[in-house]
């Protein structure tokens, strides 16, 4: 029985550790070593900034479909600036303010409209896609357009020498994805302004009873989402050296598919971001075992999903049998 | 003879009582009115006469014949038909379509909808209740509530088919204006020269006293009296639904009532309210009675700032202009809703959580980061104060009784020390042992100088807790009556004052 409950409590915890341990054993000599699990790191750090977001609207209980649109546009968007001759900061602060209105957009849909999230931003979603074909003609800006500053940001990092790995340097990109971490988790766990983000998805009536400004605080936690969103195209753009208007489409689902598996984790089923950071460490480690051991990319979708799907019905079936 | 005589009716549902032996005998061709309190026992009745529920006991005869009532086939085949007070329309669908339903429908080439022929039978059921102008295919969701309830009225009628004999009608005026009143009479007149009888449950005396032939009164699921309407009256028929007047299950007063006005409402006015005028002294404890709906909620979110005024002044505690929800709370006032599960709590959230939501600023650390200790400080001392009963305070909140639950809502409420306490219901659905902690929680803080605007449907709450009563009938205020001395009966008969259908088109 005892263990039953370990495992109904910490049964994603425990699938995590097992995926681990399967491809260490598969894998013994390029899995656990530090030069591939800071690649890891780097490799999810785009899906690790866009999922940490989301989990501040998931937790009012609300989600946004236009993150991947929105990472691709901001991402079209320093690169158009930087085509015409901006300097990197007046394009990075044009891709950032892209995204805090267009997170603002969707929230005074939801919340002052009151058009349901789903129809909202799948709204938004189709727009900022279109946006970002027309700011850039339809092209894949890159090569000299993109400065060597911008660019070389993905490439360096903070040298692992003093902690005695020779040649290695802790990514910048994973060292924003560990700020964004640790300022999401900051606001929503320890302050006031989180504790009426849960109070919201707890129960948004009562809240407004409470005095609680469910307007407002939805349309800024949607404003915040969309920052991330921008944050995450920025850095991808950053990485590849180049930017296209379809670049971010795939982080959407990836990020929801990381709250949902991290939500499994919490006993009421509640979103908290040090768990959604287990989902995305799921998703980024199965992307990264899978392809060395050349298993084909679809079959790898097969696998994600399926694991996705296997660990919130699991946990749905705990809760009913509880 | 009679049409229907029923004999010795007991329900139990779980440990309540609901029906204790009683009888009902209604003639043929009458109008006969049931009527008593919330809790006599009436709906019960009408469920067991409909075939839903099944009574523990029960003699039964129609036509001098005993019968059994085994499910709603057997209600139907004995000739009774039923108009419910809730509405039960499909928005979307027509008219016609919702007269129809559960009905067989006219038909071409046995599959297809024969539309003219639906359209005509709904426009003959319609016209035949004076309401012929409602067009069978507009969408129903169109119509107003009255016009709905008219369409469902006709609906009811036009199912008879051959051998009604009694229609059962619960509340149909609820959503009526005077005028659509008027028209549904006129039917039950006709109804009656036909020869079919009516029950009809109303607590709208006027009407009773208008239409019906006999009355029988229920008082906590017993039968009281059965009187021809011309040998009774209104005050009688009261006494019979009251019983007696109680008032000793309630803490006295023992601090008198303070000089300052704490709040003060200068003929307000909105979408329901009308005329809204009181000052309110610190300590001091006023009800809000009335029918039900006649917008006794409206009354405590409006104090709470919430909807819009048309007219009219508020000022609490010489803070004037309360136009957002969240500044009632930092100016001292606290609310407790009505349904504390869809309006008050967050289920699964841990009683902390609950407790400290509207405190949340007054409790952090520079307005911004939350300060556990103090909230968890907090709520232990206030849990103290409602006297909850809890597994830890970071027990989810579900997980805890109907009365703990509510004790969790007033801990929140009386978390920031309130001037004035709103409290819509707070006995709603809580066992005898909270109420009385309920209770005397109210008269505590009363004490302490916290001012308490409460609505109850129960008269022996108001009469026992309140200092004064704020009487609404439909929205507006009427008058304001001091409880010294005031019975239950005496106040009722106040809530019935001018509350005549035709009223709510004002």
């Amino acid at each position: 029985m005892a263990v039953i409950t370990l495992f109904r409590r910490y049964g994603t915890l425990i699938g995590f550790f097992a995926i681990i341990g399967f491809f260490a054993w598969q894998l013994p000599d390029t899995f656990v070593t530090p030069r591939n699990l800071i690649n890891v790191s780097q490799q999810i750090s785009m899906l690790a900034v866009v999922a940490f977001t989301m989990t501040i609207v998931m937790v009012m209980g609300d989600f946004d479909l236009s993150v991947g649109s929105m990472a691709s546009l901001a991402g079209v968007v320093a690169a158009v600036l930087f085509a015409q001759g901006f300097p990197v900061w007046a394009g990075v602060a044009a891709a950032l303010a892209v995204g805090l209105v267009g997170g603002l957009a969707n929230g005074f849909l939801v919340s002052i409209i009151g058009i349901l999230p789903f129809v909202a931003t799948l709204g938004t979603l189709t727009i900022l896609s279109g946006v970002a074909f027309v700011v850039s003609d339809g092209r894949t800006i890159f090569g000299r357009d993109i400065p060597s500053a911008f660019s070389g940001f993905a490439r360096s990092g903070i040298s692992l020498e003093p902690v005695g790995l020779a040649g290695l340097s802790l990514p910048w990109l994973t060292v924003i994805a560990l700020i964004v971490l640790f300022i999401v988790w900051f606001v929503l766990e320890q302050t006031i302004y989180g504790r009426r983000l849960y109070a919201i998805g707890g129960n948004r009536e009562a809240a407004k009873l409470a005095g609680v400004k469910v307007k407002r605080l939805r349309m800024s936690a949607f404003a915040l989402t969309g920052l991330g969103a921008a944050i995450a195209g920025l850095m991808y753009a950053s990485r590849v050296a180049s930017a296209n208007p379809t670049q971010g489409s795939g982080l959407m689902l990836d990020a929801i598919a990381a709250v949902f598996v991290g939500m499994t984790m919490s006993e009421e089923g509640e979103p908290r971001v040090l768990a959604t950071l287990v989902g995305v460490l799921i998703l980024g480690i199965l992307d990264n075992g899978l392809t060395q051991m050349a298993v084909d990319s679809y079959v790898r979708e097969i696998l994600v999903g399926g694991i996705v799907v296997a660990a919130v019905a699991f946990s749905s079936l705990s809760k009913q049998t509880r | 003879m009679s049409l229907l005589a029923i004999d010795n009716v007991s329900k139990t549902y779980g440990r309540t009582r609901a029906l204790k032996g009683a009888s009902l005998t209604v003639a043929r061709g009458e109008v006969h009115a049931l009527m008593g309190e919330n809790g006599a026992g009436k709906s019960t009745l009408i469920k067991i006469l409909a075939g839903v529920v099944a009574p523990d006991t029960m003699e039964m005869t129609v036509d001098g014949r005993p019968v059994a009532l085994r499910g709603a086939q057997d209600a139907f085949d004995l000739g009774f038909r039923f108009i419910h007070q809730e509405l039960n329309v499909v928005a979307h669908l027509s008219v016609a379509e919702n007269m129809a339903m559960g009905k067989p429908c006219p038909r071409r080439f046995g599959v297809a909808v024969d539309w003219p022929a639906l359209n005509a039978q709904a426009h003959a059921a319609l016209d035949r209740l004076g309401v012929g102008h409602i067009d069978p295919r507009t969408k129903i969701g169109r119509l107003s509530a009255g016009d709905q309830m008219l369409v469902s009225i006709a609906g009811a009628l036009s199912a008879t088919g051959e051998g009604a004999r009694l229609f059962v009608m619960d509340e149909p005026t609820a959503s009526l204006t005077g005028d659509e009143c008027d028209k549904l009479f006129a039917v039950i007149e006709t109804l009656k020269s036909e020869g079919a009888s009516v029950l009809y449950v109303s607590h709208r005396m006027n009407e009773v006293m208008a239409i019906c032939d006999t009355v029988t009164v229920y008082r906590d699921g017993r039968h009281v009296a059965t009187k021809p309407v011309s040998e009774t009256g209104k005050d009688q028929i009261i006494r019979f639904m009251t019983g007696r007047d109680v008032a000793d299950a309630f803490p006295p007063r023992t601090t008198p009532v303070g000089e300052r006005v704490v709040c003060r409402v200068d003929d307000v006015s909105t979408e329901v309210l009308c005329g809204i005028d009181f000052a309110l002294r610190e300590g001091e404890i006023l009800g809000i009675g009335g029918l039900a709906n006649a917008g006794q909620s409206e009354l405590l979110q409006m104090l709470l700032g919430l909807g819009t005024r048309r007219s009219g002044r508020v000022e609490i505690a010489s803070a004037p202009g309360l136009a957002d929800p969240s500044d009632p709370w930092t100016h001292g006032v606290a609310y407790v809703p009505r349904e504390r599960r869809r309006e008050g709590l967050m289920l699964a959230r841990p009683i902390t959580d609950n407790v400290v939501l509207p405190h949340l600023t007054a409790l952090s650390r520079a307005g911004t980061i939350a300060h556990r200790r103090r909230e968890r400080a907090l709520t232990a001392e206030m849990g103290g104060v409602v006297r909850l009963k809890s597994d830890g305070l970071a027990q989810p909140v579900y997980q805890l009784s109907g009365g703990n639950q509510q004790k969790v809502v007033f801990a929140r409420a009386v978390g920031a020390a309130p001037r004035l306490l709103l409290l819509d219901e707070p006995t709603r659905g809580v066992d005898v042992g909270a109420k009385f902690d309920i209770y005397t929680l109210i008269r505590e803080l009363s004490g302490q100088g916290c001012s308490v605007v409460l609505t109850s449907s129960e008269l022996t709450e108001l009469i026992g807790l309140c200092d004064r009563i704020l009487i609404l009938l439909d929205g507006r205020q009427s008058e304001i009556v001091a409880t010294d001395g005031l019975t239950s009966a005496d106040l009722l008969g106040r809530f019935y004052d001018e509350a005549h259908g035709g009223h709510a088109a004002a």
